[in-house]
């Protein structure tokens, strides 16, 4: 890779700008229920536009051999293979596949493209089967190799930006603790993805988003750009809740509730369904609001992994406490 | 542009996208994560140099050798990096070598050459026969063979697999069989039905079948597995003096362990298949219609080759070699004999071998074994063997079935934490000198530590066969607690009775 080295870069940096001209979502199937609602949702809000690329990711472990007795496990898979049996993940990618798109139009309609790239330490690398639609839509199905799924994810980040990253979160309630000190794959998602994630839990589709605001311009920017995807919903439902801490801060919230509600007006052209001020503690007062809607939407709170333990973030509560599907915006 | 001119991640990180793809990225990246999250992740690694620094400030125990100490320091230190991965393995490996050099003082060529044993030649010599029988492709027509004498009903292939995978792996290893019959089981599964929900019960009886046939197997005979080779090279190694003949019994030969473990391995074949089926269920109680199709490839790769019995001829060669040759030339010598073979006539490629085996297992288990070596001549393994025993005494186990049931519970215990070569390595030194410090027979308790090193059923890394047969990605973690603990109690009655009413017969 040396002497091509600039090249190489080129490349990525011109993949790069095309890419971010598109919207991008980036579904993680484990199998779980939870990753196929996720992909749903995903297909409901860019599916039939033509700017928009899903991509569906199945990360398996490494195949390493020092638990097996220092024979590699590739050896079996090897095996596996000149058997013409799949690897695992292939199923569960196929199967997300048909979700989004029927067989027949798959075969009509779009071209199919098959890579391999190769990955030190496994005899098969990654491997991604790219569907194009004349309409400039395309589906990636992607089987990554990674020590370990977070890892995988997030490492799949740097080669294409992506505007959001869906993953299923199937537990809820953990301490603040134990999330932080051995999160979970999609807590370790939330906390180092660079762009926006959407934790899915019991999501049911057609409730509406509510998005969560203080008086900042962080929350403005991610009022914003929720309400970008909003949009790309075929009906688009968004409100926005503040929490005041006490009665005195009502008219203080109630203020930039009204002042996020012109702004989407007159940037966007956007109506948001409702805004609502509650008093009383943030977290137990967004988890509560949320319970209504599809998706609760927050601003990362942008804390270290000191603070996670000592002070928690709003962010990151909601995150473990909501009952239903939470997206952290960044 | 996207998106009405406006890229969210722009606003929100301030950053042009296409300024992030350099190394000043991941620099930054890297840096925002070192932090805390690098301490984390290797917490361990950092907490097992703090315990090893506390133990060598330690004021030193009267009966024990400052020598002695800094062994024992680094036998605790590496056990734990054992159980807790923080670094990768052979990481390990190395950090003894450097330890034995630094802290002990001993001559960097005395530690060299300590690393090379026949058990570690041995341990080389069988992986990279395991790569070679595996490149074979004879796993089509053994299992053909399974079902031809098994007919179609679950039940009875699910033995027959169990039986054969188990009579192979006895003698080439389990990591070998479960490579070879992985495709088997799961072939069999796929053909029965497409949907991996419908067969959740039948994949983990026929992969089960296969790992745990493989698993209690390893301990039939020398070459079943690496711990095994490390047991009796323990026994030469502690007990053996050319000088005195009476030590003579402490070279446990091909035929010796096979009297002892065999039959062990045998009584408990039909108990694997009874549990599995009792624990799963099946959905199929016949898998006609996957047989039917497995015949179908079978015909198609036609009769065997002249390659295919040269590579059988080998094989039996080197089983032969070991069984009358190993007494005198040594098992690591007959093992790279038959991997010569192969190499010679044709039917492997080194490259194929050389990125097969994993080298660094290799270097762990020499590693292990000469700081095994160590910790008996520092009279470390000798001190912690007494303290021990005091403390079992206190139980009432400081004899006889009270002893191996301990000694037995304890590896199963550390099996299940870390490979079964490391356990036995890092085990063996402390239960020999326990035997003798009980007056019990080293052999026995040694024979009762190696078994008991294949009672790894509980995780998906306490033996190999477990470890590759997980990677089909058919069982989930909890299966193997499901159905393990069953098969541990399973497995020690049956050694804990073989060691009472048959080994003394074979006079020890």
């Amino acid at each position: 890779m040396n002497t091509d080295d600039d090249g190489y870069r080129q490349e990525l940096e011109d993949r790069f700008a095309e890419r971010s001209e598109r919207f991008r979502v980036l579904v993680c199937i484990d199998g779980s229920d939870e990753s196929y609602l996720g992909l749903k949702y995903a297909s409901r809000m860019g599916a039939h536009r033509a700017d928009c690329d899903i991509i569906l990711l199945y990360v398996r472990p490494t195949d390493q051999g020092l638990h097996s007795g220092g024979l590699q496990v590739r050896v079996a898979r090897e095996n596996m293979l000149s058997w013409g049996l799949e690897l695992p993940g292939i199923r569960r990618l196929r199967k997300g596949l048909e979700t989004l798109v029927g067989e027949e139009e798959l075969k009509q309609e779009w071209t199919a493209e098959t890579t391999t790239s190769t990955v030190e330490g496994d005899p098969l690398g990654d491997n991604k089967i790219e569907y194009r639609h004349p309409s400039g839509r395309t589906i990636v199905l992607k089987l990554k190799v990674a020590s370990d799924a977070a890892s995988g994810i997030l490492d799949q980040y740097e080669l294409g930006p992506y505007n959001l990253i869906i993953i299923g979160s199937g537990r809820r309630g953990r301490s603040r603790l134990r999330a932080t000190l051995t999160p979970s794959v999609s807590e370790k998602v939330a906390y180092h993805a660079p762009c926006s994630v959407l934790l899915v839990r019991d999501l049911v589709a057609g409730q509406g988003h509510l998005v969560c605001v203080d008086g900042s311009q962080f929350s403005k920017d991610v009022v914003r750009q929720e309400a970008m995807i909003a949009q790309r919903f075929p009906d688009p439902k968004l409100s926005a809740v503040c929490v005041a801490e006490d009665d005195e801060g009502i008219p203080e919230a109630e203020r930039i509730v009204n002042e996020i509600r012109d702004m989407l007006k007159s940037e966007l052209n956007f109506d948001l369904r409702g805004t609502y001020v509650r008093v009383g503690d943030p977290v137990e007062q967004i988890v509560d609001a949320g319970k209504d809607y599809s998706v609760i939407v927050l601003g990362d709170s942008g804390k270290g992994t000191m603070s996670r333990i000592l002070g928690g973030g709003v962010s990151t509560d909601v995150m473990r406490l909501a009952h239903n599907s939470v997206m952290i915006m960044r | 542009m996207g998106l009405n001119g406006f890229s969210p991640k722009a606003i929100t990180q301030g950053i042009d996208p296409r300024a992030m793809k350099t190394g000043v990225r991941r620099v930054v990246r890297a840096g925002r994560q070192l932090n805390f999250y690098y301490f984390w992740e290797k917490r361990w690694f950092f907490i097992a140099v703090a315990i090893g620094f506390g133990m060598l400030q330690l004021p030193l125990p009267a009966d024990l050798s400052r020598e002695g100490m800094i062994v024992l320091t680094m036998s605790v230190v590496a056990t734990i990096l054992f159980v807790t991965e923080p670094v990768p393995l052979p990481t390990v490996a190395l950090m003894i070598v450097v330890g034995q050099v630094i802290l002990l003082g001993l001559e960097s060529t005395q530690v060299a050459k300590s690393l090379m044993t026949d058990s570690v030649l041995f341990i080389m010599g069988s992986l990279m026969l395991a790569v070679a029988v595996v490149k074979q492709k004879l796993d089509k027509r053994i299992a053909w063979l399974i079902v031809r004498i098994t007919g179609t009903k679950t039940s009875y292939i699910c033995f027959g697999i169990s039986a054969v995978s188990g009579l192979l792996a006895s003698f080439i290893g389990e990591h070998t069989v479960a490579a070879m019959m992985l495709p088997v089981g799961i072939t069999l599964i796929t053909l029965t039905s497409d949907d991996p929900k419908a067969v959740r019960n039948l994949a983990a009886v026929l992969l089960f079948s296969i790992s745990y046939g493989c698993s209690v197997a390893g301990i039939g005979t020398p070459s079943g597995g690496a711990r095994n080779a490390i047991m009796i090279g323990y026994w030469k190694e502690f007990f053996y003096d050319p000088t005195d003949p009476e030590t003579r019994k402490f070279l446990i030969d091909y035929v010796h362990w096979m009297a002892y473990a065999y039959p062990l391995f045998l009584v408990q074949l039909p108990f694997v298949t009874m549990i599995l089926l009792f624990t799963f269920r099946p959905e199929y109680r016949n898998l006609s219609r996957a047989i039917v199709k497995l015949r179908a490839e079978v015909d198609m790769q036609g009769g065997l080759k002249p390659g295919d019995w040269i590579a059988i001829l080998i094989f039996f060669l080197v089983l032969a070699g070991w069984i009358t040759a190993s007494a005198d030339i040594g098992m690591g010598t007959v093992a790279i004999f038959g991997a010569i073979g192969f190499l010679v006539a044709g039917l492997v490629k080194w490259e194929d071998i050389n990125s097969g085996v994993n080298w660094g297992v290799v270097l762990l288990y020499a590693a292990a074994i000469s700081l095994g070596v160590q910790m008996k001549d520092t009279g470390a393994a000798h001190w912690v063997a007494e303290h021990f025993l005091d403390v079992l005494k206190q139980f009432g186990a400081g004899e006889g079935i009270g002893l191996w049931a301990a000694v037995s519970g304890l590896t199963t215990f550390v099996t299940n934490t870390m490979s079964n070569g490391a356990a036995v390595a890092v085990l063996g030194p402390i239960v020999l000198n326990l035997a003798t410090a009980a007056q019990e027979s080293p052999i026995v308790i040694g024979y009762i530590t190696a078994v008991s090193s294949a009672f790894a059923y509980l995780t998906v890394v306490g033996t190999p066969a477990c470890t590759i047969v997980y990677a089909s990605g058919y069982l989930k973690t909890t299966d193997f607690l499901k159905v393990g603990w069953k098969m541990c109690v399973m497995s020690i009655i049956v050694m804990i009775l073989g060691a009472y009413f048959y080994w003394p017969l074979l006079g020890t």
